[in-house]
This record gives structure tokens, C-alpha cells and sequence, in this order.
């Protein structure tokens, strides 16, 4: 597994795709950071997160979509995380984070989210 | 594994670059104690936090300064006791967050602690006077 690895595509509809690979600590989480801020100047506020290569988060990760979720629904935009590893939910729930992300497990369920 | 005894130390520059380090360090110590397999990324993640909270706070990021993490276990307890020579910093004032205050003020950090606490049976902190801060974190290793 590569240390850490950002990759992101625009799908329908200006919906934005970020797979992250790897690690998300305090050394990492900056980068994260940095590329959705990037959208955000853009106007683009949805979000499909794909964890499902992301085999580590500490709380300085998760804090990175704590930060950025309340920009997005405050701009009709949403983060939605996919598919996240076992060791990342665990993380995310002992945070409390899945009762407030939507979570999906198909990128099909995770574009409907923002249809609805 | 019956009757084990672990004891190794690892010593680190104050920087974030070598929290991959400490993770790999308290996996393989994980791996070699008694803990259930279950439990190894959740005390990764403590021991994480920990080490961030020391970087960050007690040597605001200056990367001048070492951390030293010390494991001990048994077949009771998997004990890790982390040193540093930075500025006091007693993680007991810190309040548990709430995390839908954290997404409303769009503040990002502060959870670390929580995590600790979450995962951990003990969270001691001591200030050694004049030289050192210790955090030692405990967790019960349960008879099956």
C-alpha cells in the first residue's frame, strides 16, 4: 500500500470523486485538506469520498471531512464517504462520525445521495 | 501466547514524518503480545494520537526534540509509556468533545485525547519537574 495517494475525477452532475490511498495522519492530512479547498474555490461542493483503499486514519485525518462537510451542505453540497476499510470505520465510528456522514458502499448509492 | 513479557523502546525525532514508524512499532508489539488481533489498529491509533498531541503541542512542531515510547506488556497489560522533554501539556484538561459542535465551528483538531480516552483503560499523565512530561496508556489484556 502506497504511503498516501490523492486522486480525484468530476463525475455527473459536478460531482467530485477523491479516492485516498494509504495513510491520513497528521503528517498527511494537509494535502486532503489542501485539494478540497481547491474544489471548494471552484464551486464544487459534492463529494464522494473513496476510503476503500485508505488502510489507516488518525482523528488529524478525519478531522480534514469534520472541517469541510459544514462548507459543503452549506453550499447544497454533501460529503459522502465510500466504502471505507475496516481499521478507517472503526476510527470513524469511535468518533461518532457515522451517525452524521452518509455512508455508502456502491458509488451508484453514493451519486443517489445527491439526488435526493 | 502464555506468560509473555515484552519490554522495547523506540526513540523518535519530533516529527510527524516518523508517526509511520511509531505505528509500525506498536503493530509489531501489538502482534507479539497477548491483545486480541481486533484491538491492534485501535492502539495504533492511540498511541498515534498521543505522539501527534506531543508534536504538536508540547514542541509546536519544532522538530528539535525526541519522544521517547516505552512497551511493556504481560499477560495483564499492554502498557506504553511516552516521554518527551517539551512543554507541559496534562491532557486531563481537556474536556471530552462534542462532535457536532466540531463540524458547526468547522474546527478540525482536538479529538485526539477523546480517542485516547475511548480506547484505553488508563490515560496517566506526570510531569517529572524540570525535565520530562510522561503519558502512560494502559490497556487490560482480558482473559478468554
Amino acid at each position: 500500500m502506497p504511503d498516501f495517494q490523492i486522486k480525484t475525477q468530476t463525475l455527473q452532475n459536478n460531482i467530485v470523486m477523491i479516492k485516498v490511498k494509504g495513510f491520513l495522519d497528521a503528517h498527511t492530512y494537509e494535502e486532503l485538506e489542501k485539494t478540497i479547498s481547491e474544489f471548494f474555490e471552484r464551486n464544487l461542493y459534492k463529494f464522494v469520498v473513496d476510503l476503500s483503499e485508505l488502510g489507516y486514519i488518525s482523528s488529524a485525518g478525519a478531522g480534514v471531512f469534520i472541517g469541510a462537510i459544514g462548507t459543503a451542505q452549506e453550499n447544497n453540497g454533501n460529503i459522502v464517504i465510500l466504502n471505507p476499510s475496516n481499521n478507517v470505520k472503526e476510527v470513524l465510528e469511535l468518533l461518532g462520525l457515522t451517525q452524521i456522514f452518509t455512508i455508502s458502499q456502491e458509488l451508484e448509492s453514493a451519486i443517489k445521495t445527491f439526488q435526493q | 501466547m502464555a506468560n509473555v513479557k515484552l519490554q522495547d523502546k523506540l526513540v523518535i525525532s519530533t516529527d510527524t514524518k516518523f508517526l509511520n514508524i511509531v505505528r509500525g512499532f506498536v503493530s509489531r508489539m501489538v502482534r507479539q503480545s497477548d491483545l486480541p488481533d481486533e484491538d491492534e489498529n485501535k492502539i495504533i491509533v492511540a498511541i498515534d494520537e498521543a505522539v501527534t498531541n506531543i508534536i504538536e503541542h508540547a514542541y509546536e512542531m519544532q522538530r528539535n526534540g525526541t519522544i521517547t515510547i516505552q512497551i511493556d506488556a504481560d499477560d495483564m497489560k499492554f502498557q506504553v509509556a511516552i516521554t518527551d522533554s517539551g512543554k507541559r501539556f496534562d491532557p486531563k484538561i481537556i474536556t471530552d468533545p462534542n462532535i457536532l459542535d466540531h463540524i458547526k465551528n468547522k474546527k478540525k483538531k482536538g479529538l485526539g485525547i477523546f480517542l485516547m480516552r475511548q480506547i484505553m483503560d488508563e490515560v496517566r499523565y506526570m510531569f517529572k519537574d524540570g525535565i520530562q512530561n510522561e503519558l502512560v496508556l494502559v490497556k487490560y489484556i482480558k482473559k478468554v
